[in-house]
């Protein structure tokens, strides 16, 4: 080791355990988090609301990994949401026509998701800015547009009709609503842990470095296509997850799934939340959904409702919830501390 | 030292918020005590394209449920319809349905959701048990599927097979008679113009053998411009025009070809002509195009359809569309099953409702039932004629005969392997 090599060893040993400690602590949050969600049942009869927090999981997948895109690596897709409808339809075509166990077509869509995100992802990542996010909303298009004309395999725009199948496993029954209800939490708590580890990860820093700064990454010898492509097809999976809690949720996949619409929710769930922080789309995904069922319960017209919200956060906060409240708390503490 | 507002959540909004959220949860036990009245759940498109669709239906069933109220009720217990917009997307469709009767407490559905929502709200009743009938879905599948078949699922929308053949079998009357053997085309690209385009060349085929298909295009749905579309047809010179366009695109499709002068150069049949949303749009209704009812105050020619024909119009002051038919034959369905059944309860309502006829001012003979052994209805106005460019629009309706479509459709039953 040379006097140099030891000198950065040491200055960085301290970074090393701070991290570590961080990871702790984002386990026990996680833990303390699923322990809150899963005693939910046992204080509530309410299943409208273990149906909101089921949705919450679907989509929060869905929206956090949205953010490793936009918010991490500075890639904004308009196309992820043909990897929730392609873990929704994946899914649910493996449970009725192969019958197998749940985890089994579980792993074959994660597999099944990850190559074609792979495809999508070589061609996509070259692509900057504008470029980048027309070639994964046409992508998208080409996935829509197939699921709605190969109506043999995937039933056209009627989806996938007949139920899926949801045979238990290891002694769980996911058409008993507490069951389903507590492996989406499960699949929530552990997707976003898994999703913190890789934004705090010495690749997820990378990844920040490529947004503010591709050019100088490259020249300090990151090869920054392969580190844009991991991400995208990581991404990918964590989308994939959330298309397969809503196919759980509502016994089917449907056409809409995969529709830039879902893409378009995605981005306007990390805008209301913030992208700055870890749990902004989180927050937003929140925010979405108790908006939406709040304003159609009253009026049909939750379009302008919507509009105006996010003429709300456009215009008026110009920063998503969650960066708004983390800025605020930052300005605080620095005015106590007299800064 | 003064002491600013700081930007932030106050104390008194987060005890607003904690209200909000209390209140949210209250709901079901709020719903329950209420017990007397009884609630309806009703999900259906009140936003977007189709709004139409959604808010044709509500009007229906308002007007069905006041009768009903104004005579007692369903089994004494006055009905409320709790009726809550989908944005036509399966995912809502099933979440409002669940919220309907989690929540809402509605212990009875009307699924007014159009293909795939209604399925989606198919599942929801398999998984919730909840009595539902299917109002607007016209896919054959979801009856006469025996996998999609539960107990508390019905269906009081027309069936798209029974229309093909109906509309497959006068076609092949008028196709011989005037000796049109070249047919062209022309049906929205998705499942529902698919198939029942290929149903009705197939009892077209099998009622006159010697058509032959020269030319099929299929536009987009919601397509705005049919140039394309109508030259191509106009090329390749057919004797006659199938369309299964609907609404908006029927009534551009027709405006922009009679730009072109079409309709005097080929026989056009078009199944969802005859309904009101398309008739009183189009600017110049060609006279002489042939089209299955959707819905028509004047077929069946009785004086109760014209009167609830003339009711919908002055209460509404639009004239019924052919999903208003649908639902109102709905709740008709189910306040004679509650009055049989005495109770307003899902389970006995299901079980009297299946093979109940009751008189209904759709029906081909002054009545319509509800088939026990695939929950779906049938004996209802069917039937085809020409256009007119003014009231009553289709003058002379051909009533479809129900025995030839009983016959045919167990033949098509068997050829799907659904018997």
């Amino acid at each position: 080791m040379t006097e140099l090599e030891a000198g950065r060893a040491e200055r960085l040993a301290p970074v090393r355990n701070g991290m570590a400690l961080q990871r702790y602590r984002d386990v026990l949050i996680a833990l303390i988090a699923f322990a809150v969600l899963a005693s939910l049942p046992l204080f509530t009869g309410s299943k409208a609301l273990l149906d909101f927090v089921i949705r919450c999981s679907a989509y929060g997948l869905f929206a956090t990994s949205l953010n490793l895109l936009v918010g991490y690596t500075g890639l904004t897709s308009f196309g992820h949401g043909m990897f929730f409808g392609l873990g929704a339809y994946s899914f649910g075509l493996i449970m009725q026509k192969l019958g197998v166990p749940i985890p089994v077509a579980f792993v074959a869509t994660l597999a099944i998701t990850a190559l074609i995100a792979a495809v999508i992802g070589a061609i996509c990542v070259r692509l900057k800015e504008i470029y980048f996010a027309f070639v994964t909303l046409a992508f998208q298009m080409l996935i829509h547009s197939t699921i709605l004309s190969w109506a043999s395999f995937t039933g056209g725009d009627q989806g996938l009709r007949g139920g899926i199948p949801r045979p238990a496993f290891f002694g769980i029954d996911l058409s008993n609503h507490v069951h389903l209800y507590v492996t989406s939490c499960a699949l929530l708590i552990l997707g976003l842990l898994a999703m913190r580890q890789i934004a705090q990860s010495p690749f997820g820093f990378t990844l920040r470095m490529i947004r503010d700064n591709a050019a100088r990454a490259s020249f300090l010898g990151i090869d920054v296509w392969r580190a844009k492509l991991t991400v995208f097809v990581l991404a990918a999976l964590f989308a994939s997850i959330g298309g397969m809690v809503m196919a759980l949720f509502v016994s089917g996949a449907y056409p809409e799934f995969a529709y830039w619409t879902i893409s378009g929710e995605g981005i306007f769930i990390n805008m209301l939340g913030g992208v700055s922080t870890f749990l902004g789309p989180m927050v937003g995904t929140v925010l979405l959904l108790l908006l939406n069922d709040t304003v159609t319960r009253f009026t049909e017209y939750h379009g302008i409702v919507l509009g105006v919200v996010i003429l709300f956060f456009a215009l008026g906060l110009r920063k998503g919830l969650l960066d708004f409240v983390a800025e605020w708390f930052s300005r605080r503490r620095d005015a106590g501390e007299g800064r | 030292m003064t002491r600013t507002r700081t930007p932030g959540i106050s104390r008194r909004s987060t005890l607003a918020l904690m209200g909000a959220g209390a209140m949210t949860f209250a709901a079901p036990w709020v719903a329950r005590a209420q017990a007397k009245t009884i609630k309806i759940g009703m999900p259906t498109i009140l936003s977007g394209r189709v709004a139409q669709l959604g808010t044709s239906s509500r009007n229906a069933v308002m007007l069905e449920v006041e009768k009903v109220n104004a005579a007692g009720g369903l089994a004494g217990r006055q009905i409320e319809m709790v009726i809550r917009d989908s944005k036509g997307q399966p995912q809502e469709a099933a979440r409002v349905a669940r919220e309907l009767v989690n929540t809402d407490g509605c212990e009875l559905m009307i699924d007014a959701e159009a293909s795939s929502g209604a399925f989606a709200v198919h599942e929801v009743a398999r998984d919730l048990g909840v009595f539902c009938i299917h109002t607007n879905s016209e896919t054959s599948a979801l009856t006469a599927d025996p996998k999609q078949r539960i107990p508390n699922a019905f269906r009081t929308a027309r069936q798209g097979v029974h229309d093909s053949i109906v509309g497959g079998s006068y076609a092949a009357a008028i196709a011989k008679a005037k000796g049109l053997k070249k047919w062209a085309t022309c049906s929205p690209d998705y499942a529902y113009g698919r198939d029942t385009t290929g149903e009705f060349t197939l009892y077209l085929k099998r009622f006159a053998p010697d058509v032959e298909i020269i030319s099929e295009s299929w536009p987009k749905l919601f397509q705005p411009d049919y140039t394309e579309v109508v030259t191509k047809i106009l090329q390749a010179k057919p004797q006659a025009l199938y369309s299964c366009l609907w609404g908006g695109d029927l009534t551009s499709y027709i405006d922009q070809a009679n730009i072109y002068a079409m309709f005097g150069q080929m026989e056009v049949f078009a199944v969802n002509m005859a309904d009101y949303t398309a008739l009183t749009v189009v600017k110049n209704l060609p006279k002489g195009i042939h089209s299955g009812n959707r819905y028509i105050k004047s077929f069946p020619a009785t004086p109760e359809n014209a009167a609830w024909g003339d009711a919908y119009k002055a209460k509404y002051n639009e004239y019924p569309t052919n999903w208003s038919w649908e639902n109102a034959t709905a709740i008709m369905l189910m306040a004679e099953a509650a009055k049989k059944a005495n109770s307003a309860d899902g389970k006995k309502i299901a079980e009297v409702l299946k093979g109940l006829t009751i008189k209904c001012p759709f029906g081909a003979d002054g009545t319509v039932t509800m088939r026990g052994d695939d929950h779906t209805l049938v004996g209802y106005a069917i039937g085809w004629g020409t256009t007119i460019p003014q009231e009553p629009y289709v003058p002379e309706i051909k009533a479809g005969d129900w025995k030839t479509i009983f016959e045919l459709e167990a033949e098509w039953k068997k050829s799907k392997g659904y018997t």
